[in-house]
């Protein structure tokens, strides 16, 4: 039996212990944030009252800007509370919240395809009233800065502007140049195929190149014998985005999803041969491609296994990073391989995911919301975009001018390449379908594409079949409002000139 | 109270009887009414808010109204050709993987049996994958499976020296739903083991010992006493994995995704899509419908059999 002095000291030794173990997890919690660069100006938003903003996006790194910023909102009187979804959850996860109007979320973080859906069904707060307010240097997100495509279709609705782009996601084509320079692999290139060994132009130049380097464990790769089997290429072919690879493809033949009536082109001979071409590119990729997303297709390539991918533009940077990469210094980005279309090679680079921040309709503390919002989008984003912590892309002007923000992390020369390459990639940006029902659209396009990736259906039967539910969804949403809603989307892609 | 009754006229008697026994049944009433509300409420009204769903056409992408449509979502159900894929993937974990766990199950509780002092701890350990939550069984068996660095594959490698192959187990349409069902059966063995060893144990021993002395041998002993005896909750154990198995999500969420191509995708995984990503209320009601009428009419059979046991017992 204890006696009471005892149970004291117990209880006191108790409490000092849970709050040493809560301080130091909480300090490993925060983690490192990326140096603040003061290069874009802003002035943090006058203080609230302790409110408290809930903040809802993808688990993993790219959350991770409200634990780098956690100090400026302090200042402003801000507690922000992240709650994560899982990547593929987003949109039902939301969704959810939306639909039985729990006002869960004060800050919505999500995939652009969706504002069409989130804005048009009057979840979202319309933020041009924000944007407006004086001071500007505190409520002006600077919306002339960011990329037409990733303003335009990322941000509005109806002329609205809805939500702040985070993360400008474009498909770029990454390789590892050292293969390409070597002086050996570049004399065998030339003897077996009579053309000099360089990053591929066309999609058939793909599976030639990605021929080439697909070697076995023992065989030499750039002077060096390999100790485990080598790939040319590697695709992000698991059930989910896998469209997207198709689409890089299928867009560079000009293949549309719709034509002007809605009616869908998918499936054309143009995109039938695209999928056929994405299908032989799986016999250059490791043996378990049909179960790459998006980290193991990021860590094929940064470890080392495949010379060639297309990724998201932020691999670059993790390919960089030294604690994770085993090629640092041994890369370049540049422009997707395209298909000859007449004379001309056409390039193009699908733009899927991408993110963006809204403050919720329902959102009980709205200023506090916009402020948090225009923080992340806004006054932190070159910190953000430039950081291998995230896998934030850069999407403004000013993301684009500064490679001394990226230096640190991959070298000056590296940088200046790394921004090159993107402002190639840019122009070429095809956009992800954005009309409402776009996650069945995708769901559509993505399990066919995965069933001829997986042999269960030819690349035709994929794709007749994907263009007869693309006409049963358009039916269930309202065929009218959605040729409507297309026909304004064309408008503006072409406008853009992301359609032609 | 009765010998107080007993001196007084009968009319007041039975008055102060119903009296007593009113506020007996009003107590009982309210002690069960918190329990009965909850179920109405969690149970009982989403089951018929769901059964007027299967007949209305509600897509949540459009607009909240739902529209009146008959059986139409059950024709459409029944002609889906990914419902019936799914149903066949379902249908494999199902069949296959419950049998597996059944025969290894009951194999390792026979083995179990024998074991003397040192049951409890064998037991114990054993139980771990069952104590584990499916998501973190989930996630362990993606890095076990996984070609490039799982523990699995290397081993082959390394005791095959290299001969054999072994495929990308999530990534080949041959083998995922397969690699799916070994998770399962990893996690839920034991659960098939713990019933059948709860029988074992409530076997009378004069009656194997009767048995012993009648020259009957070791599998006469298990054909024609144990697993007679043992049928009723083998029975029981069938039905709770078989409805378990029959909704299999968490497993194909975080595995494949319902990939390679639609090989993997079962029942639960294509309903959650069109509920909770299409937003298609009324036929993802309907589905569900149809998946809780097979569930009844297999439930309804394995009883069958289970009371014909015990009556022919």
């Amino acid at each position: 039996m204890l006696t009471s002095s005892r149970r004291v000291s117990l209880t006191a030794i108790l409490l000092v212990v849970i709050l040493v173990t809560t301080s130091f997890g909480t300090l490993l919690a925060q983690g490192e944030a990326p140096k603040v660069l003061n290069v874009v100006k802003f002035e943090l938003c006058p203080k609230f009252d302790n409110v408290t903003v809930n903040v809802v996006g993808d688990a993993g790194h790219n959350l991770k800007p409200y634990q780098f910023w956690a100090d400026d909102f302090a200042k402003m009187g801000i507690k922000v509370n992240v709650i994560e979804v899982p990547f593929e959850g987003v949109y039902e996860k939301e969704k959810t919240e939306f639909v039985a109007g729990t006002g869960a979320f004060d800050v919505v973080t999500f995939y652009p395809s969706y504002i069409g859906d989130f804005a048009g069904n009057g979840y979202l707060l319309p933020l041009d009233d924000y944007i407006k307010r004086e001071p500007a240097a505190v409520w002006d997100p600077h919306q002339d800065d960011v990329l037409p495509p990733f303003r335009e279709l990322y941000n509005k609705f109806g002329g609205k502007t809805y939500a702040l782009t985070i993360d400008g996601d474009i498909h770029i084509f990454i390789y590892r140049k050292d293969l390409f320079e070597n002086k050996d692999e570049q004399a065998a290139y030339k003897a077996k195929y009579g053309a000099d060994l360089k990053p591929p132009e066309t999609w058939d130049d793909y599976l030639k190149v990605g021929a080439f380097f697909t070697r076995k464990k023992g065989d030499k790769l750039a002077g060096e014998t390999l100790t485990d089997d080598f790939f040319g290429s590697a695709e992000f072919a698991k059930r989910g985005f896998s469209y997207a690879w198709f689409m890089d493809r299928a867009a560079s033949a000009g293949v549309n999803y719709f034509d002007e009536n809605m009616k869908p082109t998918i499936n054309s001979k143009e995109a039938v041969a695209a999928l056929q071409n994405m299908v032989d590119s799986l016999k250059n990729a490791p043996p378990d491609v049909l179960g790459y997303g998006y980290d193991e297709l990021r860590d094929a390539f940064i470890k080392g296994k495949v010379a060639m991918v297309v990724q998201w533009s932020d691999v670059p940077k993790k390919a960089a990073d030294p604690n994770d990469s085993k090629i640092v210094g041994k890369v370049s980005v540049g422009r997707l391989p395209g298909t000859k279309v007449g004379d001309t090679v056409v390039h193009r680079s699908m733009m899927p995911v991408g993110r963006v921040v809204a403050v919720a309709a329902d959102s009980k503390v709205p200023d506090a919301a916009y402020c948090v919002a225009k923080h992340v989008a806004y006054n932190r984003s070159l910190e953000q975009v430039s950081t291998s912590l995230t896998g934030l892309d850069p999407y403004r002007q000013i993301h684009l001018e500064h490679p001394e923000a990226y230096a640190p992390l991959m070298g000056e020369d590296n940088a200046k390449a790394y921004l090159a390459g993107l402002k190639l990639a840019l122009p070429d940006g095809y956009p992800d379908i954005f009309i409402p029902g776009a996650a069945q659209y995708q769901d559509s396009l993505d399990l066919h594409v995965n069933k001829a990736l997986a042999g269960q259906e030819t690349p035709q039967a994929a794709l007749d079949a994907v263009a007869k539910e693309w006409d049963a969804i358009t039916d269930k949403q309202g065929r009218d409002k959605q040729v409507k809603l297309w026909q304004q989307a064309l408008a503006s892609y072409k406008a853009l000139g992301l359609m032609k | 109270m009765a010998d107080k009754l007993a001196f007084r006229p009968r009319t007041i008697r039975f008055s102060i009887a119903s009296s007593v026994e009113r506020r007996y049944r009003t107590t009982a009433v309210l002690f069960v009414l918190p329990a009965l509300v909850l179920l109405l409420a969690i149970t009982i009204y989403p089951l018929i808010r769901t059964l007027s769903l299967t007949v209305m056409a509600q897509e949540l992408t459009v607009s909240p109204d739902a529209e009146y449509v008959g059986l139409q979502n059950f024709q459409k159900v029944l002609a889906d050709g990914r419902f019936w894929n799914a149903m066949q993937n379902t249908s494999f974990l199902v069949v296959v993987g419950v049998a597996i766990q059944l025969v290894a199950g009951t194999g390792l509780a026979l083995l179990l049996s024998e074991i003397g002092r040192s049951r409890s701890v064998w037991v114990s350990l054993f139980l771990i994958p069952v104590m584990i939550a499916p998501v973190v069984a989930g996630f362990q068996f993606r890095v076990i499976l996984n070609d490039s660095f799982g523990p699995l594959n290397y081993l082959i490698k390394w005791v095959s020296g290299g001969l054999i192959s072994p495929p990308a187990w999530l990534a080949d349409p041959k083998t995922a739903l397969f690699s799916i069902m070994l998770t399962d059966l990893w996690q839920w063995t034991p659960f098939m083991l713990l019933i059948v060893l709860a029988g074992l144990q409530s076997i009378s021993v004069e009656l194997l010992e009767a048995a012993e002395v009648d020259g009957a041998s070791y599998w006469q002993t298990f054909w024609r006493i144990k697993i007679p005896i043992l049928l009723p909750v083998i029975i029981i154990g069938i039905l709770i994995r078989l409805m378990d198995t029959f909704k299999t999500f968490d497993l194909v969420y975080l595995l494949t995704g319902g990939g390679p191509g639609s090989s993997t995708e079962t029942i639960a995984y294509y309903t959650y899509l069109n509920g909770f990503k299409f937003f298609s209320m009324g036929y993802t009601a309907a589905m569900a419908f149809v998946q809780l009428v097979v569930i009844i009419l297999v439930s309804r059979a394995f009883l069958a059999i289970q009371n014909r046991q015990q009556k022919v017992g």
